[in-house]
This record gives C-alpha cells, sequence and structure tokens, in this order.
C-alpha cells in the first residue's frame, strides 16, 4: 500500500524505528537560520545607517584634532610602499578609517591597491605598535567582508601573523588580533581548519584568565565560537577537546554576552553526529545548560535551548542524560513562551524526546508536558504548531497503548483535528498518520467506536471526509483509507462486534471521560 | 499639535460629543465663549460651561468633570503650560485648546493625540523644531537590538570607529545636544506675550462654516479691542486685525447704505469709526472722560496743579465752554457735538497728543444704544473683578458673560457703571503715586507698591485692575520723570491682595515704549526669583507674570530678582 510504503520511508526519521543513524535526526533547516541572520544584518545596517551622518560630522573635528592628512586611494599605496614609517602609519590609518566607516567601505577598492600583503608585513614590526594595530584592525575589516575579500587576507599570509599577535604584550593588539582570527575563523570549515593546524587554540585559550577585562573576554568567546562553528567536516577533535573546558568556565562567567556566545558554540558543537554529542555530554555540562535554558535572557535562553534540542536528536542514552539533567521541568515554560520562535524550538525539542522508547514517554507524561503541548497544538505559531503535530505523531508511535489513552484523554484530538484545515500537505499527512496509529491503539482495546464517536463529535470526520478532495494524492488516499476502514458503517463487519459487545450505542461519549 | 482644518479636526469632532467648556476671565476669552455658545445653540451641542480663573480652578474643573467629559475646550488658558503634565488625563480625552497666550507650550505643540490647538497659523510663533528639543534616537536603538536578541550570533565581524569612541562620543554628544536644547528652550520661553485674540479665531470657524452672525462679529471686535486696552499686542497687530474685521463688518453691514434698502433701527449695526481714544465719553462727560483717561491724563499730566490748567486751555482752545463738558456727553449741545472728533484731533495736536484718534468699531441698535467697543471691554472687565459681593465666586463671570448679550443692557449699563468707578480710582491712585514719589528705581526695574489703606486697594487685588493700573502708572511715571534711564525700565508693581493670608499680588509689565514688542520676561524672572530664594508663591494666574507671594518673602524674593535682571 503507497500510503504505508510513505509511512515507513517516513519512520525511518524516527531515532528509535530507523536503521541508520545518520538518518534518525530531524536536522534543522538551515534556511530558517539564514535568514534569521539575514534578517539581523539588514537590522544592523539599518540602524547603523540612521547614525551615519552624525556619527561623520562628530568624526571631523576629532580628524582635526589628531591632525591627520586626508589620504587618496593612491597617496596611500604610494606611503604604504614607502620607506617613511610616518607616512606609512598615517596611510595605514587613512585606510583603516575607510574600512571601518559604516557604509559602503570600501574593502575591494582597498585590495585591488594590492597593498594587503604589506599591512601583514606591518604586523610584524614589533617596534612600532602603533603601525600594528592600524594594520591589524584594517585587515580585520577586510576579512570581515565576503568569502572573496577574507580569502585575500588569508592569501596574503595574515594566519600566521595573526596567530604570533595573539601573544603581543599590547592587549588591544592581541584583541584586534583576536578578532581578525575570528573573522577569518568564521567563513568557513577550510579556513577554520586552516587555523587551527596553525595551532591557534593554545595561544587563543591562553588569553582566556580571571583578568582579562570583559571586552576582551566577549571577543575571544566569539572567535572561541567560531572555531566550533560548521560541519563537513567537524571541527578536529583534539581542537575540540582543547576549546571545551575552557568554554564551559566562560558559561560560568556573569557577562551575558560571553554566557551566550559560550552557549552557542555549545550548541555548534551539538550540531553533529551522536559521538560529537557525546563528547559534550562528557563534559558534565549538561546541567548547567539546562539552568541556562531557563535564563530570563532570550540571548542565553536561545542557544541553550538550541544546544538542548540537538542532545536529544542522539541516542536514547544521551536524551535521557537530558532528562535528567532536569529538561523536561523547563520545557513547559518555554512551550508557553511570547516569542514564538523559542514555542518553536521546544516543540521540536519535545518531539525528540517523545520520539524516544515509552520509558521516556511516560516521563514526559508524569513531568506535565501533555497540557502545554495540548495548548501549543491549539494556539501556538503555525511553525510551532507543526513541531507538535510531530511531537504527537512520534508520541503515537512510540507509545503504549495507555500511553495513547493519556494522550487523547488531555484533549490532544480537538487542535490536532482542527489543523487539518492547514494549508501544509505535509501536515495533513502527519496528522492523518497520527489518527491511524490512534484508531491502531484502538483496535487493540476494542474501543474502534467510540474514537470513531469521538472523531466525529468533534467535526472531525466531516474535515478528513474534506480531504478525499485534496489536491495531493497522498493525503486524498490517507483520508480515503481511514474512512473506508472506520467510517464505512454498517458496511463494515469488523465493527459489529466492537458495538455489540454491550449491547448498545453509547453517544453520551465525551472527549474528557473517553474511555477504552 | 496645530489644528489645520478647523472644522474637520475641531468642530465636527465636538459636534457629537459631551463637551466641557473651561474659560479664563478676561474679556476676549467670555468674547470666544459667546461665539462658540452661539455656534453650539444651533447645532444643539450639549456643553457645560465652567469659569476658571487659574491654574487651580483648572485643575479642580477637570477633575471634577473629567469622568463625565472625555471633550474639553479651554478658551485663553492651557496653551503655555504642559497640560498633560499638570493634568493627567486618561489617554481618551482630548483638549482643545484656543489660548492668546504664547509661546505655547512645546509639547502641547509637539503632541498629536490629545492637544489640539487651535491657533492662527500665521502668527509669529517661533516653535523649536522637534529634533532640537525631542530626541528618541537611543530608544530605537535598543528596540531594535531587542526585536534580533537570541538570533546567531554574526559569522564575521568588522570592527567600526565608533567602538573605540562610540562611548565618550555619544556621551559628548548628548551633553552639548542637552545644553542647545536648554539654550532653545530659554529663547522660546523668555518672553510671554499675546496672539491672535481668542474672539477672533472662534469667528473665524464660524465664518469657514459659513455660520457667522453679525453678533459673532462684534464679539470678535469687543475681543481684539480687549488685547488692546489691555495692552497684550503690538500697535501693528491691532492695526492689522481691525483691517481683517473691517472686511467682515463691510460684509455684514452693507445694507441701509440707500434709502431702498435700509434696515429698521432696532436691528443691529456695527461701523467702522476712526473715533477718539476717551474711555467711556459717550456714556460720561467729556471732561470726567479726558480726565480719566489714561493717555490724555498722562500727556497733560493731570496730576498737577500746571497739568489741570493745560487742560483748561486745550478745552479753551477747542472752545468748548466748561459748563458743557461736564455735562453728560448725551446732553451736549448737537452744535458742539457735530464737529467734535476734529475739532479735539486739531486742538490735541497742538498739545502733543498725536494719537488721540484711533481705528475702532461702534455698534447701533434701537435709537439711543450706540456703544463704542472700548464701552463694551470697560464695563465687562469691570463686572468681571467687581469687589462687591453678590454670590458665588461664578456670580462676576455669568454677569460679564451676560452683559455681552444686547438683551441684558441693565447688566452692562452696570458695568459702564462699575467702569467709571474703576477708571477714577485708577487715576487717582496714579496720582498720589506720582505727586508722594512711590514709584522707586530698583536698577533692573522700576517698583512700586501699595500700603494696605490707600483708598480703593482692594480693587486693586484683582489682576486685570493692577494690571490698567500698573500701565496707566507707567505711561504716567514716563511722561513725569526727567529720569532718560527711567523712562526705559519694566515696572513691577505690588499691591496687598488677602491681609488674612498675609499675601501681595504683584504684576511685572514691560517698558512703556513707542515701539514695544509687548513682550513680557517676568513671568521667568519671578519663577526663578521665587525658586532661589524659596520664597512662598503661588503661579495661579494664566499669564505667568502675576503672581501671589506672601508678604514676609517680598524683600527676599525682590532681592534675588535684582540680581537676577542686572
Amino acid at each position: 500500500m503507497p500510503v504505508l510504503a510513505k509511512q515507513s520511508e517516513r519512520m525511518r526519521q524516527f531515532k528509535n524505528k530507523g536503521k541508520n543513524a545518520a538518518d534518525l535526526r530531524r536536522q534543522r533547516v538551515e534556511v530558517n537560520v539564514e535568514l534569521r541572520k539575514a534578517k539581523k544584518d539588514e537590522q544592523i545596517l539599518k540602524r547603523r545607517n540612521i547614525s551615519f551622518s552624525l556619527m561623520e560630522e562628530n568624526l571631523s573635528p576629532e580628524d582635526k584634532r589628531n591632525e591627520i592628512v586626508q589620504f587618496s586611494l593612491e597617496e596611500i599605496v604610494e606611503a604604504v610602499n614607502g620607506s617613511n614609517e610616518e607616512l606609512q602609519l598615517q596611510a595605514t590609518q587613512a585606510a583603516r578609517r575607510m574600512l571601518s566607516r559604516q557604509k559602503e567601505p570600501p574593502i575591494n577598492q582597498i585590495i585591488n591597491l594590492g597593498i594587503i600583503p604589506r599591512l601583514v608585513e606591518f604586523l610584524t614590526c614589533a617596534d612600532n605598535a602603533s603601525l600594528q594595530f592600524e594594520a591589524a584592525w584594517a585587515l580585520t575589516n577586510i576579512a570581515a567582508g565576503n568569502s572573496d575579500h577574507t580569502k585575500a587576507v588569508v592569501e596574503g599570509g595574515a594566519i600566521p601573523a595573526f596567530i604570533s599577535l595573539l601573544s603581543s604584550p599590547h592587549m588591544h593588539i592581541s584583541e584586534q588580533s583576536v578578532w581578525a582570527l575570528g573573522n577569518i575563523a568564521g567563513d568557513g570549515a577550510l579556513y577554520r581548519d586552516a587555523l587551527i593546524n596553525c595551532s591557534v587554540v593554545p595561544p587563543l585559550l591562553a588569553l582566556v584568565s580571571p583578568v582579562t577585562p570583559v571586552g576582551f573576554l566577549r571577543n575571544i568567546t566569539w572567535t572561541l565560537s567560531n572555531l566550533c562553528r560548521n560541519k563537513n567536516p567537524y571541527p578536529p577533535l583534539d581542537a575540540v577537546n582543547k576549546i571545551l573546558p575552557v568554554l564551559i568556565c566562560l558559561m560560568e562567567h556573569e557577562d551575558k554576552e560571553i554566557i551566550s556566545d559560550s552557549c552557542w558554540a555549545l550548541s555548534y558543537l551539538t550540531d553533529g553526529s551522536n559521538d560529537r554529542i557525546q563528547i559534550v555530554l562528557d563534559t558534565g555540562i549538561l546541567p548547567r545548560v539546562v539552568e541556562l535554558m531557563a535564563s530570563p535572557e532570550l540571548i542565553i535562553m536561545t542557544p541553550a535551548l538550541r544546544a538542548i534540542g540537538n542532545v536529544v536528536t542522539g541516542t536514547d542514552e544521551q536524551t535521557q542524560a537530558a532528562i535528567d539533567a532536569g529538561v523536561l521541568a523547563v520545557l513547559p515554560c518555554l512551550l508557553r513562551h511570547a516569542k514564538p520562535t523559542i514555542q518553536k524550538e521546544a516543540a521540536w525539542t519535545l518531539s525528540n524526546i517523545a520520539a524516544g522508547p515509552c520509558q521516556q514517554i511516560q516521563q514526559l507524561i508524569t513531568c506535565g508536558l501533555l497540557p502545554p503541548l495540548v495548548e501549543l497544538l491549539d494556539k501556538g505559531d503555525f511553525k510551532a504548531q507543526k513541531e507538535a503535530v510531530w511531537a504527537v505523531a512520534n508520541f503515537t508511535t512510540g507509545g503504549t497503548v495507555e500511553q495513547m489513552v493519556e494522550l487523547v484523554r488531555s484533549g490532544v484530538l480537538k487542535p490536532l483535528l482542527n489543523l487539518l484545515l492547514a494549508k501544509d500537505s505535509k501536515t495533513i499527512l502527519i496528522i492523518l498518520d497520527t489518527i491511524s496509529n490512534l484508531f491502531l491503539a484502538a483496535e487493540k482495546l476494542g474501543e474502534t467506536d467510540r474514537l470513531c464517536l469521538l472523531v466525529e463529535e468533534l467535526d472531525g470526520l466531516e474535515k478528513i471526509e474534506a480531504l478525499q478532495t485534496h489536491e495531493n494524492n497522498t493525503v486524498y488516499r490517507a483520508a480515503l483509507n481511514i474512512i473506508e476502514k472506520y467510517f464505512s458503517g454498517e458496511e463494515n463487519p469488523d465493527l459489529e462486534p466492537g458495538t455489540g459487545q454491550d449491547g448498545l450505542y453509547d453517544f453520551s461519549v465525551k472527549k474528557q471521560d473517553f474511555n477504552f | 499639535m496645530f489644528i489645520s482644518d478647523c472644522r474637520r479636526e475641531f468642530y465636527d469632532v465636538i459636534v457629537s460629543q459631551r463637551v466641557l467648556l473651561l474659560v479664563a476671565s478676561d474679556v476676549d476669552a467670555l468674547c470666544a465663549c459667546k461665539i462658540l455658545q452661539a455656534l453650539f445653540q444651533c447645532d444643539h451641542v450639549q456643553y457645560t460651561l465652567v469659569p476658571a480663573s487659574g491654574w487651580q480652578e483648572l485643575e479642580t474643573a477637570f477633575l471634577e468633570h473629567k469622568d463625565q467629559f472625555k471633550y474639553f475646550v479651554l478658551i485663553n488658558c492651557g496653551a503655555n503650560v504642559d497640560l498633560l503634565e499638570i493634568l493627567q488625563p486618561e489617554e481618551d480625552t482630548f483638549f482643545f485648546v484656543c489660548d492668546s497666550h504664547r509661546p505655547i507650550n512645546v509639547v502641547n505643540v509637539y503632541n498629536d493625540t490629545q492637544i489640539k490647538l487651535l491657533v492662527k497659523q500665521d502668527d509669529d510663533l517661533g516653535v523649536p523644531a522637534y529634533d532640537d528639543i525631542f530626541r528618541d534616537d537611543e530608544d530605537e536603538e535598543e528596540d531594535s537590538e531587542n526585536e534580533s536578541e537570541g538570533s546567531e550570533p554574526s559569522e564575521k565581524r568588522r570592527r567600526f570607529e565608533e567602538d573605540i569612541i562610540e562611548r565618550t562620543m555619544k556621551r559628548r554628544q548628548r551633553r552639548e545636544w542637552e545644553a542647545r536644547r536648554r539654550e532653545i528652550l530659554f529663547d522660546y520661553e523668555q518672553y510671554e506675550y499675546h496672539g491672535t485674540s481668542s474672539a477672533m479665531v472662534m469667528f473665524d470657524l464660524a465664518w469657514i462654516m459659513s455660520k457667522d452672525l453679525n453678533d459673532m462679529l462684534w464679539w470678535a471686535i469687543v475681543g481684539l479691542t480687549d488685547q488692546w486696552i489691555q495692552d497684550k499686542i503690538t500697535q501693528m497687530k491691532y492695526v492689522t486685525d481691525i483691517g481683517i474685521l473691517q472686511r467682515h463688518v463691510s460684509r455684514h453691514n452693507h445694507r441701509n447704505e440707500d434709502e431702498e434698502n435700509s434696515l429698521s433701527i432696532d436691528c443691529m449695526r456695527i461701523a467702522f469709526e476712526y473715533d477718539l481714544r476717551l474711555a467711556l465719553y459717550q456714556h460720561w462727560s467729556l471732561y470726567e472722560s479726558l480726565c480719566n483717561t489714561s493717555y490724555t491724563s498722562a500727556s497733560l499730566k493731570l496730576w498737577s496743579v500746571q497739568g489741570q490748567k493745560r487742560l483748561h486751555e486745550f478745552l479753551a482752545d477747542m472752545g468748548l465752554p466748561l459748563k458743557q463738558v461736564k455735562q453728560k456727553f448725551n446732553s451736549m449741545d448737537m452744535s458742539l457735538k457735530e464737529n467734535l472728533r476734529e475739532m479735539i484731533e486739531e486742538s490735541a495736536n497742538k498739545f502733543g497728543m498725536k494719537d488721540l484718534r484711533v481705528q475702532t468699531f461702534s455698534i447701533h441698535f434701537g435709537f439711543k444704544n450706540k456703544f463704542s467697543a472700548s464701552d463694551i471691554v470697560y464695563a465687562t472687565a469691570s463686572l468681571m473683578e467687581n469687589i462687591e459681593k453678590e454670590g458665588p465666586e461664578t456670580t462676576n463671570f455669568i454677569k460679564a458673560l451676560d452683559s455681552l448679550s444686547r438683551g441684558n443692557l441693565d447688566k452692562l449699563h452696570q458695568g459702564l457703571a462699575l467702569a467709571k468707578k474703576q477708571l477714577r480710582a485708577i487715576q487717582q491712585t496714579v496720582a498720589s503715586c506720582i505727586c508722594t514719589n512711590l514709584v522707586i528705581s530698583q536698577g533692573p526695574f522700576l517698583y512700586c507698591s501699595l500700603m494696605e489703606g490707600t483708598p480703593d486697594v482692594k480693587l486693586f487685588s484683582k489682576p486685570v485692575s493692577l494690571c490698567l493700573l500698573s500701565k496707566y502708572l507707567l505711561k504716567s511715571f514716563v511722561c513725569s520723570t526727567k529720569n532718560k534711564r527711567c523712562k526705559l525700565l519694566p515696572l513691577i508693581m505690588a499691591a496687598p491682595m488677602d491681609v488674612e493670608q498675609g499675601t501681595v499680588i504683584m504684576v511685572g509689565i514691560p517698558p512703556e515704549t513707542e515701539s514695544s514688542d509687548k513682550k513680557n520676561f517676568f513671568g521667568r524672572a519671578f519663577e526663578k526669583a521665587a525658586d532661589s530664594t524659596n520664597s512662598r508663591t503661588l503661579h495661579n494666574h494664566f499669564d505667568m507674570s502675576i503672581i501671589e507671594l506672601k508678604t514676609e518673602d517680598r524683600s527676599k524674593f525682590l532681592d534675588a530678582l535684582i540680581s537676577l535682571l542686572s
């Protein structure tokens, strides 16, 4: 049967049913992340544009006071390539200024001047700290551009120069280098690993100390998070093993941005295969992450929830570790959170716990996750509702008959059936599958007729019937299958014994006291 | 915010609502009120009228009525103070403010929801630009930060120039901006003055809606004349506004120009006149009017023996027998009255009184009723400040308001009688102050204080009367003094207010110069002096340059004022 084939294909996506570990995990749609990021960048740009003219105006007197000469691009090339140190500094500073203006920094023009190797050379002028600093800043901002821009900096030989500057006696220079290295690492797995192969990690970690200023520490944390970021391939194991203990320390810091970026790093590290998840679990950090998941600060809660969500995509044992760390106590709150993205991520996390063995499903029931799940299904943001549908579907796939009864008692049917009106045919299919699962359970209990009645009373039959005209063929067949199997009335002899056993039809069944 | 379409944004809004009218106690406010009441009567608008003689009364009236009303119309009060701040209204409460007080509070100007200002747009308001006095960029920044909160950190970050100097820069910028803001606001709020008469604004509304009647036009004229008599506007502004009203007068009163098209004598007619600037002369004797008009009395220096002689010379020059000028003007020989205006003007020129005639309007109805606009102003103002108690606080207000209707001639005549008493009292007080040298130069200003026990002192515990007295006194003082520096000084005048409570009323007026812009800086100065000395003052009057103060605090208050203005 095609429907069943489809079903088994999807079954493989659930970690407890499938065979292939890689298929077990339902990965987050990367597009969402991309979109979010793009939106943020846009906002930052927008915001900065507003203050742009103001800043320019107010900078000019500052410029005058420092008696800085305006350089043309040609003059910059000339001075940078010249031998006059004073002019070199002024020209580098001029270039840095151009690159650090908010609107349309001339990154391409500066690269085309061919001065990057020269700027890298300046990084090594240990006797001229000002020149080192200006060059480092200029290169940082070039590396902050698109991939080609970053490439230009790397190919200019900046990586070893910056790494050796991490140990500069001048803190502002080493901080600027951390920043530049963060930009290079952020470009992708290739440069990230190039940095790691050049032994960026030990000197970087050496900068973390109890006396490091907060601003500096924020930069370090962000750069560390970029060193943990990106897959294909994952970051090298030995680097991760070195970084993790420091991240765990940073998660105890009082600054919320430091905690936030550490959590993001952790979420990158857990976004991988089960053995990668295991490395994080082995540090024993999970209780702290769960604690941070309950933080009132959105910037902390979001990455902590993401990390936990990643962990529960792992093995049953790994999921159990998250449950033992207390994740089920925090989730109800997050399912009811005002922000739709939090609702969605929380429901996604819950759906993967519900995909576990029935013992874990039982814990989910015991910890009171069903009421917030039903609420979310009923009134949540649509994306969150979709995740909630997955949670219910997974529940009905792995739950025992008794657990299914508990699920129906919690009032899940009404909002679930209402969602049959959704436009998204994938969601509709999952719901129809879920309904089939519930009927299979009802059959085992000989309570098929009661479930039929309940579905009918909740206007579910009407909606399922309507789906027989759905444009999607799979939806049509799934709906038809349910109707033929359970709602073809007297024609179906299978139903007769069930209703005939106590000799009368009980029409008084309400969903609250539904009892198999 | 300013209302640009009076009809759509004001009248059409309130016409279907229950409205509370809060009206200040000056003649212009009463006239504006009369016009609005007439309009409300036409359209059956439900309204309640509450007089408000000061900020306290305004607040009390608001608190008493805020539950029943959502729409408040304020006439000649409310514009120059942050209304939302002092009244703390609910968000669904709306204020329509028709007020000649300037400068208008900037919050009132830039509030787009609750404060609607009915103010003539071509008045020179000089309101500071929004961006110079309000700033919300920082909130914006935080908002957008909140939006993106919780999203993934960016992969690459550029280091901006501002990162280094951002904080100090912003702080410095902020400080500079705030200093500039203070300066701008100081310049803007420093001087108090008056804009277009509220009665004229209301008449404009009636005219735009084609609901203007001759009666309304008359009230607009009286409102403008009140501003002129109270010295609230410049000569220039007065002449300009007279011109505007004159066009309406000819539109409304073109009939009766020929025999065929004549109106009944009982009908009301308004006429433009180039009349004598002699107070109430048509209802007095010419002699009394000459003696009690500030302009003639000051110019002739009537407080001195020489002045009296000059008056007789002046009368002789015109060839008017004493017997004739001392009897009621109505009873004077018709032959003498025929060319009276021209005759007086000609002689006045010889005696240095070049501006004895002014552009004004008069009203006729019936056989014997002829009033000049200034007559009505004097009469109504006197009724408003009648010191003989005749009932509750609002009696004077109601009576003054009623006297503006043609049907209440008795009240008008009572007002005229009171006005004569008032003018006499002013003239006598001026004479005694000048003769006993009560006007003292304090350096930056002149100062005169009326003692308890001075005749008519009770009359001058009222703001309008005290202001009139101050203006007449200053005019006379300028004519009497030889000290050229003193001629250019403003005047502060104090009078006992409440003996039991030990308070005085104090008013400051700008210098008496021909080109005076009528701008008054005493409001702000009073505030500052009171602050710096912790004097117990009450700024209750809608004009900031009128205050009440504890008698014991007077000397330290004045000392502070002197050092502040020196």
